[in-house]
């Protein structure tokens, strides 16, 4: 196991010897002391286990392709922006725009996040064991969010193609979302992914997989028409 | 793109290292900002009003002993009609301690009528705030705030976007008239004209060009009006536009308000001891060690705590 202690030392260095570690060939490292530094871990494109012990800044693991990240403590904004693929766990809660533009990969925010989860994501998976804040989803375009508590108004705005499952109350929904039943097959696929990402989650007193709700888009925004102006108005 | 920061212990009455932890905080901030810094401390409660009068907005050696001057004549003026108790000065501030029965506003303007470039930068009962043009890390080589003890403290690294960098347009700000009110403010309250606007024609007399000087004058105006300080900052978020995080604090009591989009952050902690907000968690870790969580607030959202 390699270790990298950030303790008197820069982003910049620390970020040169993860980056070294990596191309070294070092499957296992782990960083030390971040005390909330920001863009740690960033534009790792190679696959490694790097373990953050303590709480991170802004724009932690961004635009990382291949690596698992598990950050023990808070993340700041921006976590795993623009990620191609890989894994990012978090087991405390997540600053704004959390896992925005992720092309593919994993992010799992074990307690809550912030607002603008998973803005304009084009892809890959966004699990939330608590609650998210206000505007997750927007313009989601492809991938699956989840969130197994409450989340905030504008909830799913203006998307495309992304599908969200939501376990406890939406406070509103945004602009052209609408909410489905899960099938069963969601349903079963929501058992086998919480199973693996969140087990604790599924174990709790009072949880049950029936409460999810499905939110995807109405796709009265995906083409202009006339009769559906008003829609529009709200939208802009 | 400022810096704010609060603390408040739970648990250590008026005796808590409120100095030290704000400027621990600050100085972690210094990187979003490095135009002015300054604090806005709450020491013990005196029977003392006291006062924070600012001389002139930039200090050159050559005025050195004009303003002692000047600081004379301020405490002769005061002494007319209050007692007082204490003077002293550092660099462009004058402190006094006084005894005064009267409006607090009637004694500003004596002080105010010294010198176009004074100032009364602060006054309250437990409230002092200390501000200065450029990085934090010097404010404590200057004033030694490093041991001020109190029950709670707000701080403020700027970087200026709109208005003047100089001592006035430096934070917190004290709202003129209130005793121990101070806000800090990260953002830009888009409607500000249009709020000034509006005070002006109600009388009230503005010191800046800065937007977050409305905030103070909002919120004193709201609890003047019977309003909790809680009640205040949400009526806060009905009525001012744009991006903000700020902070207000009064001699009891202190909170933060969030604009409900989100747009500027604010990340906070809460333990059996004590509270700690900052602009980035980075300020929290590097004045408080041990394990807690932090968190960021929700847009739209206003927690306020009654010491």
């Amino acid at each position: 196991m390699a270790t990298i202690d950030c303790f008197d030392k820069t982003v910049r260095d620390v970020n040169t010897k993860l980056r070294d570690f990596v191309s070294g060939g070092k499957n296992d490292i782990h960083i030390i002391n971040p005390e909330s530094l920001h863009n740690l871990a960033v534009a790792i494109t190679k696959a490694a286990n790097i373990t953050i012990d303590g709480s991170v800044g802004y724009y932690c693991a961004g635009m990382i392709d291949g690596p698992t990240i598990r950050i023990n403590g808070s993340a700041g904004w921006g976590l795993a922006e623009s990620m191609l693929s890989g894994t990012v766990r978090v087991n405390g809660s997540a600053g704004n725009g959390a896992a925005a533009a992720i092309r593919d990969g994993t992010v799992i925010i074990e307690a809550d996040a912030a607002a603008r989860l998973g803005v304009s994501m084009k892809g890959g998976l966004v699990l939330v064991g608590g609650n998210c804040g206000y505007m997750a989803g927007f313009m989601g375009q492809k991938g699956t969010l989840i969130v197994c508590g409450d989340v905030g108004a504008g909830f799913a705005d203006s998307m495309y193609e992304t599908v969200c499952f939501v376990g406890g109350e939406i406070a509103e929904l945004g602009t052209d979302a609408i909410i489905e039943k899960p099938t069963e097959d969601e349903y079963s696929y929501l058992s086998r992914t919480l199973t693996l990402h969140l087990p604790t989650k599924m174990e709790a007193p009072g949880f049950a997989i029936d409460r999810f709700k499905k939110v995807i888009s109405g796709r009265k925004l995906w083409n202009f028409d006339n009769q559906d102006w008003e829609t529009w108005r709200e939208a802009m | 793109m400022c810096g704010i920061a609060c603390y408040l212990t739970k648990i250590n009455g008026d005796r808590a290292p409120v100095g030290n932890k704000v400027l621990h905080m600050l100085n972690a901030l210094s990187l979003r900002g490095p135009d002015s810094a300054g604090v806005a401390l709450y020491g013990p409660r005196s029977k003392h009003l006291l006062l924070q009068v600012k001389l002139v907005d930039t200090l050159g050696e050559a005025e050195s002993n004009n303003l002692q001057e000047l600081a004379d004549h301020i405490t002769n003026v005061v002494g007319k009609t209050a007692d007082i108790a204490e003077v002293s000065r550092t660099a462009e501030y004058l402190r006094l301690k006084v005894s005064f029965g009267g409006d607090p506003k009637t004694l500003e303007r004596h002080i105010e009528s010294a010198d176009k470039e004074v100032e009364v930068l602060s006054m309250g009962y437990s409230l002092e705030i200390t501000k200065q043009v450029g990085s934090p890390v010097n404010l404590d080589s200057t004033y030694h705030l490093d041991d001020f003890c109190g029950s709670h403290g707000i701080g403020h690294t700027r970087l200026s976007t709109e208005s003047s960098i100089d001592l006035s347009h430096s934070q917190p700000f004290w709202s003129h008239g209130n005793p121990d009110l101070a806000i800090a403010h990260n953002g830009h309250i888009t409607n500000y004209r249009n709020l000034r606007c509006k005070y002006e024609q109600n009388g009230f007399h503005f010191y800046t060009q800065n937007d977050s000087e409305i905030i103070g004058v909002y919120i004193g105006e709201k609890l003047s009006m019977g309003m909790t300080l809680a009640e205040a900052m949400h009526a806060s978020l009905r009525d001012f536009d744009g991006s903000f995080s700020y902070l207000a604090a009064t001699e009891d009591s202190v909170g933060f308000a969030k604009d409900p989009f989100g747009f500027k952050p604010l990340l906070m902690t809460e333990t059996d001891g004590f509270v700690a907000i900052a602009t980035e968690e980075l300020a929290i870790r590097a004045a408080f060690k041990g394990n807690y969580n932090v968190h960021e607030a929700p847009a739209g959202e206003v927690q306020a705590w009654q010491l």
